[in-house]
Parts: structure tokens; C-alpha cells; sequence
């Protein structure tokens, strides 16, 4: 376009179009944008804005939402976590419960979640075992955390009192107990998001070409073989979505927390998530408790985009 | 359970006599053990927890797996521990047996020295009391109030901010789809992304500065000070704004729809004289059943169940269900009969909704999880 020496006919009329197309493309980049402002408005503001605005309150000692007097304080909230005594008390029994839900937390999705669509797979799609594996997600956290404290407790649990009856357990399980929480709670996540994990795997599995796996029974490989050799290396996007998935929601788990007590009488499910909330609501850190969850979600946030990455590149 | 079944695929010598028909068999009657087993594990919880909703508090260390059968009141129980662990409300108590509002009665005094000293006959406590200890959770939930809001109230908000979130999330994410629709240019890219970040943004990290925000917006309305209408209705605004501001997965889902429409359709629309707002709402929608109603059977668990945000963010009369039930406990913590009430009353709106729209539930979240 810009080549174009001006003078003869033919020029004028390529021009003439070239400009047209580019008001054209003009109108249609304003339309989008018309089209994308509304929720990307939302959007920036409540996902992205508080992002930014977190940082300055970092540097201060602000203790709760309406805080008269913010003095800054420099480096001292990201130091603290190696001087400061009362919060490595709180940090990193947190920090150690939390991961350990984290890892367990993990192997339920393959659990449930995979041998589950292993199995649905294998015998042919069946609704209505599906709408049952899948009910548990219609459940809140919360109502999962209080349906823990209902099986397990020590006294008036269940499950307890069920399993007693025949004769399989002699001492009850204690979901207040330390071992009890960081067990029953991971079973009890596990079991709510096994109809999400079966369905991320039903479908990998399901856009696994036929062909493949004709082949592979012909040529008499065994079961075991052929989840290692062709099945799993066809479904890389299911693994890395489910594990992007379980590693956010396994930090951000709170609400089953908050119903077996975590808030207030149960100091064995004080996980991360209840930390920050405990310090930004709570016990006037709120400053504290901000620059903590960032020490915390920041290797997982560039992890996540790591993953995600990954996901897409193999998925196109 | 993998490691089971491929015993019945390796063609070992000693099953070769078995023909394939003999081995289907076996591995379906094996998947269906199976499948039978995680049904029964997966209904037990709410089984007990409808059981448990029936069963009194006094009686919650015994084993129940059905409804037990209504108990007499005892004449000897104290009128102080039938109020603590059964709330028994004793303006109620006093009305129905025309004892005077004013006149205190000890906690410890029993129904046989209530009924002495205010010459009741045995018969009337016995029917004021009838069925109190099988349906006592229930009443109470369902009759009484707590801190200013009913259980009904708290189910309507839900439902009216479940209902108001949907509608709009999705209206907002297919005009996001359409604005970035082909990802051809490089802005179009760039909003994509950012929303793709949102799946790694824990909600926990951007609670407090968003309730900042949020906090700071609000205080611009004069009378946001004070509990009212005006206060309650930006409430509620709130956690609407924050269920529509758009997903990852929405938009994933969305661009990709729209995207693979073919571009002729709206050429030939926009020479009929179809402006985009018209073929959006006319061509566009229609076409998009399948995505909508993925992202539906997705978005409605998380909006329903919502517990972090209103908890947070509305006042204790103002609020929905999640955050009602769990003041409830905290207000009853030693009736866990109410509890327990509270808790599957909040489970079974959604598990209706589910069992009546199942299909669509499989449906929408199979095609929704292929996209990612």
C-alpha cells in the first residue's frame, strides 16, 4: 500500500479499496471492543485492580480495613516470616498441614477421578452411575466439612457408631484428632470432586483415536500396558488440567475448614487459607497476613501459568 | 482396581479355554460390584445426614439408620436443658400453658414440678411436647428466626442472586466470546490471556484488597452507613458483580463457540440489514445452546453454594443460605439435631435441581471439560 506511487487509474482504485478495508477492520476492532468492555470493566476491577492494590499495603503495617493509623513499615511484613517468632508459629505448622493436604489431597484424583473414568470407560458410558458419582458436587464445602464432623466424630459420628456396630473398628476415628483431619478431610474433597476429575479423564480418554487402541489389543498387549503406552500418553492435557485444578483448589480449600471448626476449636485444620483470613479478619494483621498469602500463592501463580502453558500447546 | 481388571485381559494359558464372551462377562459383573459399591458409599452421607436431621441430640451417640420413633417427653426433664439443647422456646411454653410472660421459671425446674406448681394437667404437656424430640430441628429451622433473617429469607436471596448471577454471567461472557472471537488480532489475544489468568489467581490471594475495593466504592453512597434497603441492596450487588465478572472458563468456552461459527453466517445477516446487536441476539444465542448450557450446569453449584464472599461481604440480616446455616451452628452449636436440619436443607434445593436437569448436568460438563 504504501508502495504505491499515486498517478495512474489502476492505483487510485487499489488504494480507494485498501483504505476502505482498513476503516472496515477499523469499525470491527471498535465493535469488539464494545462487545468486550462490559465484563472485562468487571473483570480488570475485581480480579486484576486488587492484584495492584495489594502491593502498597504490603509495605505497611495496616491491622484491619478501617485503619486510622498506616505507618509504613518497609521490608519488615516479608522479613518477619524468618524473625518474627509469633508468625512462624502460625506459618509453618499451616504451611506443613497444608501441604501435606495438598500431596493427599492429589492422589484422590487419581483415586476416584481416574479409575473411575477408567472404569466407566471400560464398560461403556453409563448416566446413571455418572449423575451418581457427580451428586457430591452439588454439595458446598461447607456442607461436606459439617457431613466429616457428622461420620467422625468421636462420639456421636456414623460412620463411627456404624462401623463399630460390625465389628471393624475397635477405637473410633476422631475427625478433631490431628491424624483424623488430615485423613477424612482429603477422602472427603476427594469423593466431592471425583465426578469433575472422572469427567476430565472420561473425556481424554474418549479423544483417544480408536485406532490406537485396536492396534495395541491386536498386537496382545496386556491391560497394564496399554494405560502406560497408550493411554496415558494421549491424555497429557487431562493430566495437566486436573492437576492445575486440584493444586489451586486444594490452597484455596476454606469452606470445609470453616465447618469442622478450623475458625475458632479445631487448631488441627488451620490450613493456610484460614491463616489469611484469620489475620486480614480476626487478629488486626491484616498487612501480615496479605504479605504472607503472596509468599505463598506467588511460586503457585507462575506454576499455574507454567501449567496452563503447557496445556495448550499440547491441546492445539 | 485397574490392577484387577487386566487380570481378565492377559491372555494367560490357564484362561484361554475361557471364551471372550465368558471374560466380557465376568469384567461386567465385576464393574458392576464396583459401580454398585461407590453408590452405596456415595449416598450413606446423605442417608445419615437425613436420618441424624430426625434423631435428638440426647440420643446422638446410638446408632440410628432410620428415623427413631418419637419419644415421650419425660415428666422429670428440666425446662433448662430442654431450652439449651432442644431450644425450646420458653415464651412459647408459657403462652401455650397461660403461664404469665412475667414470672421467671427456674432452669432447673422440671415439667412435673411446672405442671404442680401451675396445676397443668399431665395430658396438655404431653401434647405440647409431642413429637419434640423427632421434629424439633426442624421447627426450629423452619419457624424460627436469626439475627433478623429467616431461613427463607436466607434461600431467597440465594435463589434471587443465583438466578440475577447466571442470567448476566452468561450474557456478558457471549458478548466477550463474540468481541474476541477468532483471536485473530493481537488485543483480542492479550484480553484472552488476561482472563485465562483468572483459573490461576486464588480466590484467597484477591479476597481482602477486593473487599477494599469494593468497601471503598460503596462508602461514595450516603447511606450505606446505616442498615437499610440501600445497604442490603449494594450488598447483594456486590457478590453479584463478583460472580459475573467473567472466567477462564467461560471466555475459553465462549471464543471457541463463537469462533468456530461460520463467518458467512454473519455476512450474510449484516446484508439482510442485521446490525451486530440484532445478530447476537437473534442468530447467535439460539445457536449457542450447547456452550450455555455447560457454563450453567458449571457456574450454578459455585454461585449456590457460595459461602466466602457473602459471608464476608453481607450483613448477618442480609444474608444467604451458606452463611445463615453456618451462623445457625454457631448459635446451636449444642443441638446438632438443628444442625444437621440446617445442613441438609441447604443441600436440597440444588440436589432437586440436579436430579430433575441431570442430562443437561452430563451433557454441559462433558463438553465443558473437553475444552478445559
Amino acid at each position: 500500500m504504501q508502495a504505491a506511487s499515486p498517478g495512474t487509474p489502476a492505483t487510485t482504485d487499489k488504494q480507494a479499496a485498501g483504505r476502505r478495508r482498513s476503516r472496515l477492520a477499523r469499525q470491527r476492532i471498535l465493535r469488539d471492543w464494545m462487545f468486550i468492555a462490559p465484563q472485562l470493566t468487571l473483570f480488570v476491577l475485581l480480579t486484576i485492580v486488587p492484584f495492584f492494590v495489594a502491593i502498597p499495603i504490603l509495605f505497611t503495617d495496616m491491622a484491619q480495613f478501617n485503619d486510622p493509623t498506616v505507618a509504613p513499615v518497609g521490608f519488615r511484613n516479608f522479613t518477619a516470616l524468618f524473625t518474627d517468632k509469633s508468625v512462624q508459629a502460625d506459618y509453618i505448622p499451616a504451611l506443613r498441614r497444608t501441604l501435606i493436604f495438598v500431596a493427599l489431597n492429589y492422589s484422590t484424583v487419581y483415586i476416584f477421578g481416574l479409575s473411575l473414568a477408567l472404569l466407566m470407560y471400560e464398560v461403556g458410558f453409563r448416566g446413571g452411575f455418572f449423575t451418581v458419582v457427580y451428586l457430591p458436587l452439588m454439595v458446598s464445602g461447607l456442607a461436606v466439612g459439617y457431613m466429616a464432623v457428622m461420620l467422625f466424630s468421636r462420639e456421636t459420628g456414623t460412620a463411627n457408631l456404624l462401623l463399630k456396630e460390625l465389628g471393624l473398628i475397635k477405637t473410633p476415628i476422631d475427625i478433631f484428632s490431628a491424624q483424623g483431619t488430615a485423613f477424612i478431610l482429603p477422602l472427603l474433597v476427594g469423593w466431592r470432586y471425583a465426578g469433575y476429575n472422572m469427567a476430565i479423564f472420561l473425556s481424554g480418554l474418549l479423544a483417544i483415536p480408536r485406532e490406537t487402541i485396536e492396534a495395541s489389543v491386536v498386537d496382545g498387549a496386556t491391560y497394564w500396558q496399554r494405560l502406560w503406552r497408550v493411554y496415558f500418553p494421549q491424555m497429557w492435557p487431562s493430566f495437566i488440567l486436573a492437576t492445575t485444578m486440584c493444586l489451586i483448589g486444594s490452597f484455596a480449600v476454606f469452606d470445609e475448614l470453616v465447618a469442622m471448626g478450623a475458625l475458632y476449636v479445631n487448631p488441627e485444620a488451620k490450613l493456610l487459607s484460614i491463616l489469611f483470613f484469620t489475620y486480614g479478619f480476626q487478629v488486626q494483621r491484616l498487612a501480615m497476613g496479605m504479605t504472607l498469602a503472596v509468599i505463598t500463592f506467588f511460586p503457585l501463580v507462575i506454576l499455574g501459568v507454567i501449567l496452563q502453558r503447557l496445556q495448550r500447546r499440547l491441546q492445539y | 482396581m485397574a490392577d484387577t481388571a487386566s487380570g481378565w485381559e492377559q491372555p494367560r494359558p490357564r484362561q484361554r479355554h475361557m471364551s471372550t464372551r465368558t471374560r466380557r462377562r465376568l469384567l461386567r459383573a465385576f464393574a458392576v460390584i464396583v459401580m454398585l459399591i461407590y453408590t452405596v458409599l456415595t449416598l450413606f452421607p446423605f442417608y445419615a445426614l437425613f436420618i441424624r436431621s430426625f434423631v435428638s441430640t440426647r440420643d446422638s451417640a446410638q446408632l440410628h439408620l432410620w428415623i427413631p420413633e418419637a419419644a415421650e417427653v419425660n415428666m422429670n426433664a428440666q425446662v433448662g436443658n430442654l431450652s439449651v439443647f432442644y431450644d425450646l422456646d420458653l415464651a412459647d411454653l408459657k403462652e401455650a400453658f397461660g403461664i404469665p410472660q412475667t414470672d421467671f421459671i427456674m432452669s432447673r425446674t422440671s415439667l412435673r414440678q411446672l405442671g404442680e406448681q401451675y396445676s397443668i394437667p399431665e395430658e396438655r404437656i404431653h401434647d405440647f411436647f409431642e413429637g419434640f424430640y423427632t421434629y424439633n430441628g426442624w421447627r426450629t429451622l423452619l419457624t424460627g428466626t436469626l439475627y433478623g433473617t429467616s431461613f427463607w429469607g436466607a434461600l431467597a436471596r440465594t435463589l434471587i442472586i443465583t438466578v440475577i448471577s447466571l442470567t448476566l454471567a452468561i450474557i456478558l461472557s457471549i458478548f466477550t466470546g463474540y468481541g474476541l472471537a477468532g483471536l485473530r488480532r493481537r488485543d483480542q489475544m492479550f484480553v484472552y490471556n488476561l482472563y485465562l489468568l483468572q483459573m490461576v489467581i486464588p480466590a484467597m490471594l484477591i479476597l481482602l484488597p477486593q473487599f477494599l475495593i469494593i468497601q471503598w466504592v460503596f462508602r461514595l453512597f450516603p447511606g450505606y452507613g446505616e442498615p437499610g434497603p440501600l445497604r442490603w441492596g449494594l450488598q447483594l450487588l456486590s457478590i453479584v458483580l463478583i460472580n459475573i465478572k467473567g472466567t477462564a472458563l467461560s471466555t475459553m468456552v465462549f471464543t471457541a463457540a463463537i469462533s468456530s461459527i461460520p463467518k458467512e453466517l454473519e455476512d450474510s445477516a449484516q446484508i439482510d440489514g442485521a446490525g451486530s446487536w440484532q445478530y447476537v441476539r437473534y442468530i447467535l444465542i439460539p445457536l449457542l445452546r450447547v456452550p450455555i448450557v455447560s457454563i450453567i450446569v458449571i457456574m450454578l453449584p459455585l454461585i449456590y453454594n457460595q459461602f466466602l464472599e457473602p459471608y464476608v461481604y453481607l450483613d448477618p440480616a442480609n444474608t444467604t443460605l451458606l452463611p445463615f446455616t453456618q451462623s445457625a451452628v454457631g448459635q446451636f452449636s449444642t443441638n446438632f439435631q438443628l444442625i444437621y436440619s440446617a445442613i441438609l436443607a441447604s443441600v436440597l434445593p440444588l440436589v432437586a435441581v440436579y436430579l430433575m436437569f441431570r442430562r443437561f448436568f452430563i451433557e454441559g460438563v462433558m463438553s465443558g471439560a473437553i475444552k478445559g
